[in-house]
């Protein structure tokens, strides 16, 4: 039998590119159900805890949808530069939907190392 | 919003550049959420380059614009979700359309979202051609059959309108009716 080993490098590189879009969010909660951060300051944790090169502009528009939903909240904190920060933390019903995500996560995980063996 | 000072000329104007395009693609927002984005997004660029030696201010000011992207695409999103929500809020047929064609890239729903908001302009185009044109513009019926609704500007032999004084407020119900109803599709869209 002969078999060409060759990768879809297109394939993978689109289906990494949906799951960093999938789970970004679930980062953020876990980051930021340690302490509050300022925008900047959570694109640094993201980078030092994994190694996804996150869109540091994407990041906002996501952060806003977290907070219109509710899950996360946010405060302007003044600075001795004159540049405030914005600061973001994790809200009740946040708490509770990453609660829930780490569920799912868990389930997957297993169900995906179960099909592995 | 405080502007950054840059003790490089060029890195001034790099900034002052970025941070007008910025402007430029959140003009649609509502004051409050230009100012919090503006801010938001000058924050960001204060924390990456504060305290950067002024030899490597351009090269660390380049870098850090480079990782935010360029405003056009990264604000796309926020300005399309921001406007979808003032939309909602205020019901306001203005802020629908500018939500409605900065979400279009987000599916087929939000075209036929247009199509009906045009269809609802379309009706109030009717109701001017009846004012003007009372005898071309209504129902139209031929041997019971339905020929048109709308404008016409051939009337045939045995061609009879049927609504009369009555087309216009069944227009305006078709109206309301339509400019509800897309309304309410509308949130459901923005809240999936």
């Amino acid at each position: 039998m002969y078999y060409i080993c060759c990768m879809n490098s297109e394939f993978v590189q689109n289906w990494f590119s949906q799951v960093k879009k999938g789970t970004l969010s679930y980062i953020i909660l876990i980051i930021l159900d340690e302490k509050e951060y300022y925008g900047y300051e959570l694109v640094q944790e993201i980078k030092i805890h994994t190694t996804l090169e996150v869109a540091e502009g994407t990041l906002y528009p996501l952060l806003n949808r977290l907070k219109a939903e509710g899950i996360v909240d946010s405060k302007w904190v003044e600075q001795e530069s004159g540049i405030p920060r914005k600061y973001y933390t994790l809200s009740k019903s946040g708490k509770a939907t990453l609660t829930e995500m780490q569920k799912i996560w868990s389930a997957l995980e297993t169900a995906i190392n179960k099909l592995q063996k | 919003m405080k502007r950054i000072i840059f003790t490089n000329p060029a890195a001034q104007k790099i900034y002052d550049d970025y941070i007008k395009r910025v402007t430029r693609c959140i003009r649609l927002l509502s004051a409050d959420d230009q100012r919090d984005t503006l801010m938001e997004i000058n924050s960001h660029i204060y924390e990456a380059t504060n305290a950067a030696p002024p030899e490597n201010e351009i090269e660390i000011l380049l870098g850090t614009l480079e990782k935010l992207g360029a405003p056009e695409e990264v604000l796309q999103p926020l300005v399309a979700y921001k406007k979808a929500q003032q939309a909602t809020r205020t019901f306001n047929p203005v802020h629908i359309l500018q939500a409605m064609r900065l979400n279009i890239a987000n599916g087929a729903a939000y075209v036929i979202l247009a199509f009906f908001y045009l269809l609802s302009v379309s009706f109030c185009i009717l109701i001017i051609l009846k004012i003007v044109y009372p005898s071309h513009t209504g129902l139209f019926m031929q041997n019971d059959k339905f020929v048109a609704f709308g404008f016409t500007t051939e009337l045939r032999g045995g061609l009879t309108e049927l609504l009369g004084q009555l087309f216009i407020p069944v227009v305006i119900l078709l109206m309301g009716a339509l400019y509800f109803l897309n309304t309410l599709l509308f949130r459901l869209l923005k809240k999936e």
